[in-house]
Parts: C-alpha cells; sequence; structure tokens
C-alpha cells in the first residue's frame, strides 16, 4: 500500500470574496509547473440560477513552488467563456485539465456541458489553446474535438491530457446508462482512452479501462495517469450510481497500475489515501491528481461535496 | 432538365400506421425490389407525456407504377433510443442502401434541449430480414459534433462511389435569436468520405454547396445521383425565419452538379421541378429523394406543411 501523508487544504474557493463567478466549489485540480509558482486550474461555481442551476467556469490560482500553502495569485477572470446559444458548453468548463504543446503553446481540455430535457445534461470535451503561458484560452471551435460515439453515446467528461513516446493520451469518462430513479435520472459513467498524434484527431480505445468494484453501476472518474518507475499508475475516484451524496456511498479514490495503458489491473487497497476522522475531506475524497515537484510525489485531491469547499495536497512517502 | 409531376402517391392521414402515428410521412426514401418499391418515410406519434411529437420510421410498399399500396409496416420498423441517447426523441429522416449482404439505414436522431429546441446526430442501424425492421449498431452515433460542426449534424445520404463511402449530410452553424420564433437554427450541406460505412471523415466546417438566398439560407436533405457521367445533387432549402407560413420563404428544390465529388456547382435554375397552382405542393416542396428504378430515374418528395399530407413523385423525362 502506497502511503500519503495529507499536509491540508490548500484553496478554500469560499475565502474568495466578491468575485461572482468564485462563489464556490474548487473542483478537478490540474497543474501546470513554472520556475517559481504551480499554477493551479479548477472549476467554480457562481450562485445557482432561480431554478437552482449552476454554470461552471474553469479558472487557476497561483502557488509558491517552495510553499504551496502560500497563494499568489488567483486568475482574474474565467480562462473560457460559455459557449454560444445551442452549443456543447453553453452552460459549463468543467473540468479542465492542461499541458504544455510547446514553448509557445498550452492546451486545455475540457467538459462542455449543455442542458437536455428528458436527462439534465450532457457533456463534450472541447480544445483550447493558450499563447500566453495558460494565462487566457481560444477555443479550436465552437464544437467539442471528442463526441459521442456508437458505444459511448453521452457524457464524454472528465478529461486528463497525458504524452508518452510522444503521443498524446486522453483519459476520460463516457456514460453508459441513465437510471431512472423517480423522474430524476443518475448517469452511469466509465474510465477510457483515447491517443492521438497531433492532439485534435482522437482515436477511441473504445473500452472501459477499470473493471467495476462496489457494483455493476459504479461511476468512476478524474483516471489520473503518472508513470514513475516504468510502470503507469491510474488514481481515480469511484462512487455507487445512487445516494451518493453523503458520505457511505459517496467518492473514495482508487488505484490501478499497467504496462501499457490499455490493460489496467485494479487495486484500491493499494490507493493509500481515505477520508479523515474530520474535517473538510471527512465524508468523501475525490478527483485526484499526481504530479511530481522538486523531487517529491503530491496529490491534489477534493474533499467533502465534490470540492465544494477547495481542495487539498498530499505527499506521498516511500515511492510508486 | 424537365421532371414530370405524377401526383401525391401517399397520404398518412388514410392509413393506419404503426406506434399510434397519425399525421406526417416525411423524407421518402426508396429500397427498390425486384417487383415492387419499399418506401420509409418518417411519421409522428404525440407524446402522452408532454404533447410533443415523437418521429418513427414506417414504410409502405408500392407496385412499380406508384399506383397501388401493397402493404405498410404494421409494426416497429425501429426502435426509438433509451433515456438520454441521441436519438430518444424521433428518427427523422432514414436513408436505406444495400452493402453487399447487408440493408444499412443511416438515421438521424432527434433530441430535445432546454436552450434550443433540439439536437441531432448521425446513426446506423443494419437489417438482415429485407428493411423489415432494423437494429442499431449501438446506443451512439457513428457522426455528430464537432469542433467546426458544432451541432445539428443531420440528414445523411450514403452511396458508394469507387469503393469509398460517400456521405452528404447537414451540419448547424448557428442558433439565431429572434424575437417572436426562438431559437431559428441555420444548417449546411457537409461531406464525408469513409472506408467502411462506420468510421468517418468529415471534410470538417465546409459547406459545399453555396448560398442563392443568403448567408443564413437553410439547406437540408441532399440527395445525389451519378448520371450520365455527372454527379447531380437535390436538396431544399429555405429562409431561416418565417418559414412556416409564408410560401415566399418556405422550402423549395435546389440542384447542384459535380464532376469530382469535391466541387459543386449550384445551378438552382436547372432543378426542373417548382410549387404547383394549388393542390398538395403549391405552397412547399421539401425532403427530395432521388432514385433510379427500372431504367427511369424519380424524385419522391413532400408537399405542403414539411410533409404532413404525404408525398408525391415525379419522372424525369430529360
Amino acid at each position: 500500500m502506497f502511503i500519503w501523508k495529507k499536509r491540508g487544504r490548500v484553496f478554500n474557493p469560499q475565502e474568495i470574496k466578491n468575485v461572482s463567478w468564485l462563489n464556490e466549489f474548487a473542483q478537478a485540480p490540474s497543474v501546470l509547473v513554472f520556475d517559481t509558482f504551480v499554477r493551479v486550474y479548477f472549476s467554480c461555481r457562481p450562485l445557482p440560477d432561480q431554478n437552482g442551476q449552476y454554470v461552471s467556469y474553469s479558472a487557476f490560482v497561483d502557488l509558491n513552488r517552495s510553499n504551496l500553502f502560500e497563494i499568489i495569485r488567483v486568475s482574474k477572470e474565467p480562462i473560457l467563456a460559455l459557449g454560444e446559444r445551442g452549443t456543447f458548453d453553453e452552460f459549463g468548463t468543467y473540468p479542465t485539465s492542461v499541458i504544455r504543446k510547446n514553448k509557445e503553446e498550452v492546451l486545455a481540455y475540457y467538459g462542455g456541458w449543455t442542458r437536455c430535457e428528458s436527462v439534465p445534461f450532457n457533456v463534450a470535451i472541447g480544445l483550447a489553446i493558450s499563447k500566453n503561458n495558460g494565462e487566457t484560452f481560444e477555443k479550436l471551435g465552437s464544437g467539442p474535438v471528442l463526441s459521442y460515439s456508437i458505444n459511448e453515446p453521452f457524457i464524454l467528461s472528465g478529461p486528463k491530457i497525458r504524452k508518452f513516446n510522444d503521443t498524446y493520451y486522453l483519459f476520460y469518462i463516457a456514460g453508459n446508462k441513465w437510471i431512472e430513479n423517480d423522474g430524476k435520472p443518475e448517469p452511469v459513467y466509465k474510465i477510457r482512452m483515447t491517443h492521438s498524434k497531433d492532439g485534435i484527431n482522437w482515436t477511441k480505445a473504445d473500452k472501459d479501462l477499470i473493471s467495476a468494484r462496489i457494483e455493476e453501476n459504479e461511476a468512476q472518474a478524474s483516471p489520473d495517469v503518472f508513470f514513475h518507475n516504468n510502470r503507469y499508475h491510474m488514481f481515480f475516484c469511484y462512487r455507487y450510481a445512487l445516494g451518493f451524496r453523503g458520505k457511505e456511498k459517496g467518492y473514495r479514490i482508487g488505484y490501478a497500475v499497467s504496462d501499457d495503458l490499455l490493460n489496467w489491473t485494479r487495486d484500491d487497497s493499494k490507493a493509500g489515501i481515505d477520508v479523515s476522522e474530520e474535517g473538510w475531506d471527512s465524508e468523501m475524497i475525490s478527483y485526484p491528481h499526481v504530479f511530481e515537484l522538486d523531487g517529491r510525489i503530491y496529490m491534489f485531491y477534493l474533499g467533502n461535496q465534490v470540492g465544494r469547499y477547495g481542495f487539498g495536497l498530499a505527499e506521498l512517502e516511500g515511492t510508486l | 432538365m424537365k421532371w414530370e409531376k405524377l401526383g401525391r402517391i401517399f397520404n398518412p392521414v388514410e392509413h393506419i400506421l404503426p406506434n399510434q402515428c397519425v399525421e406526417f410521412a416525411q423524407s421518402p426514401q426508396t429500397l427498390v425490389f425486384d417487383d415492387f418499391v419499399r418506401i420509409y418515410f418518417s411519421t409522428r406519434q404525440v407524446d402522452p407525456k408532454n404533447g410533443k411529437f415523437l418521429s418513427h420510421i414506417a414504410f409502405v410498399d408500392m407496385d412499380k407504377s406508384f399506383k397501388n399500396i401493397l402493404n405498410i409496416s404494421g409494426n416497429t420498423v425501429i426502435e426509438l433510443g433509451k433515456l438520454g441517447t441521441f436519438d430518444e426523441h424521433g428518427i427523422f429522416p432514414i436513408n436505406v442502401l444495400r452493402d453487399k449482404d447487408k440493408i444499412l439505414a443511416y438515421t438521424c436522431g432527434w433530441s430535445r434541449r432546454v436552450s434550443v429546441s433540439v439536437e441531432t446526430s448521425v446513426g446506423l442501424a443494419i437489417s438482415d430480414d429485407n428493411g423489415l425492421t432494423f437494429k442499431k449498431t449501438g446506443d451512439g452515433p457513428i457522426l455528430t459534433s464537432s469542433p467546426n460542426e458544432p451541432f445539428l449534424v443531420g440528414d445523411a445520404f450514403v452511396r458508394v462511389y469507387e469503393n469509398t463511402y460517400h456521405m452528404w449530410y447537414i451540419f448547424g452553424t448557428r442558433w439565431v435569436d429572434t424575437a417572436d420564433e426562438g431559437a431559428a437554427r441555420v444548417y449546411k450541406i457537409g461531406h464525408a468520405v469513409s472506408p467502411d460505412g462506420i468510421n468517418w471523415q468529415k471534410e470538417e466546417g465546409k459547406q459545399i454547396v453555396s448560398d442563392s438566398l443568403n448567408a443564413d439560407e437553410c439547406q437540408a436533405l441532399p440527395t445525389v445521383i451519378f448520371s450520365k457521367n455527372r454527379y447531380h445533387m437535390f436538396f431544399c432549402y429555405r429562409e431561416a425565419t418565417g418559414f412556416r407560413k409564408n410560401r415566399q420563404r418556405g422550402y423549395r428544390i435546389g440542384y447542384a452538379y459535380s464532376d469530382d465529388l469535391v466541387n459543386w456547382t449550384r445551378d438552382d435554375e436547372h432543378t426542373g421541378i417548382a410549387f404547383s397552382e394549388d393542390g398538395w405542393d403549391s405552397d412547399m416542396m421539401c425532403y427530395p429523394h432521388v432514385f433510379s428504378c427500372d431504367g427511369k430515374i424519380y424524385l419522391l418528395y413532400n408537399g405542403n406543411e414539411f410533409g404532413r399530407y404525404g408525398f408525391g413523385i415525379a419522372v424525369l423525362k430529360d
């Protein structure tokens, strides 16, 4: 079993005052490392509308590289505008995953949210490009870069972009079922992968990567892949299909390992991180993001209510 | 080109249709057999949950004079999609073709949205009972939105030329906010190719037929036939708004031709078919389907009110 030592909460969005689009939630942290600071992208929300419905934006916070608990700056505006009427990202841009393409460009893959009549929402994955070190991004187009297909009928979300051996790999989730649930449908989604040479044209693996463990309809999210000691390590989160908004059936962090990116062996007993006895991450932990910084391996993760109260940091003791 | 109208050949309100459908026989498309022609169309059920329409596929078998009805589908031809899928609220239209030992159907699936009325994508279904019923290849679409085709991918028409599958289809370019008609959609004709009919490469956001009305012209239902060493495309087009009641702004049939399947020349003057003085196709003509049968070339199409009262046929004279 790995041992993650929790270091505490890094960013609580509720402490930011007077920014209407950043009222609460700091979800799905994703880092971009600079010489003196670490830029952490996250997704946040303004107050809900009169029908109780949210939109979501993506933004970033810069942390001191030598002290990740020191906030240097919060982005003044969201990094992406919501889409125009009828487009896939009209009601949200969440979550976002970033990668440096080269010295000039940073790529951001993000989930774009639309609202449907028979089910509450649908999601497809968009691409936006930054030419100013990730300060602001321009969308590749008004439509998605990864969308639905025969065996991935809806909810393509949770993108995590990686590059291994000159090939881009995008890990994401795809919905396969909506459970009726007394008129409040809930989706089931599983972890999947696609690869690309240029980051624009993708070839889907077209298979579920991670077998379900707690129940057939287990929902899986945040497939965060990290290469270390010649193996691919995936930390992700999973929950029950229904009744997941409390502690008992809510998100936990799982683990799988692979030598070829396509075949994965799940072993949650190794994950090495769980809910705390009390505090901001005592009911659920989710959306892990693992990264290496100055010789140490860290994980950002969300606590209760899937990041409503921000994200925290854990540090690996030992090795993967 | 000169088309001779043979008149309306099917009026849905005169028949009993499957799936509790009552009106509409839209976008007729054919599968030609030795001794009859099967004509698929989209008809509508009122959704008991909310009074909105659900489009279903049905068919009518006619003899080759197109004067006699031999059979009408009594059962579901293809199921609508499950909760939350792209074709949950309707399939309209359907394009059917023989491909080796199979019969393929490219469907346009509809699902309702909140900020706009609808979203569409193209699905693929396969029949192994001569087109009586079709099974979907999966719950999701085979062609859908992409960076420069952000929504409303639909109206597929597929033909195989020189071992390549060609699909002509439409994609949305924008939703226009209007004062009295809500959000009005604009869509154009695009093109994709495939080695197997399943994996498609789009030209990605390229409008292949130029506008004749204005930039907001809506172009729909491309249908293509190869004849006399040239590819001929028929389609329908209209203004983006005011098209339901005003015959000056509603659907009519357009025409374009190509010698290479890459460049198309629009030439509506040679469409060779126009509104009648009065009757079922006097205010609107839409959803053309061109096909050959026993050496003749025919055009199926809908008339007034988008085909609420059926479809007619014309034969090419010249």
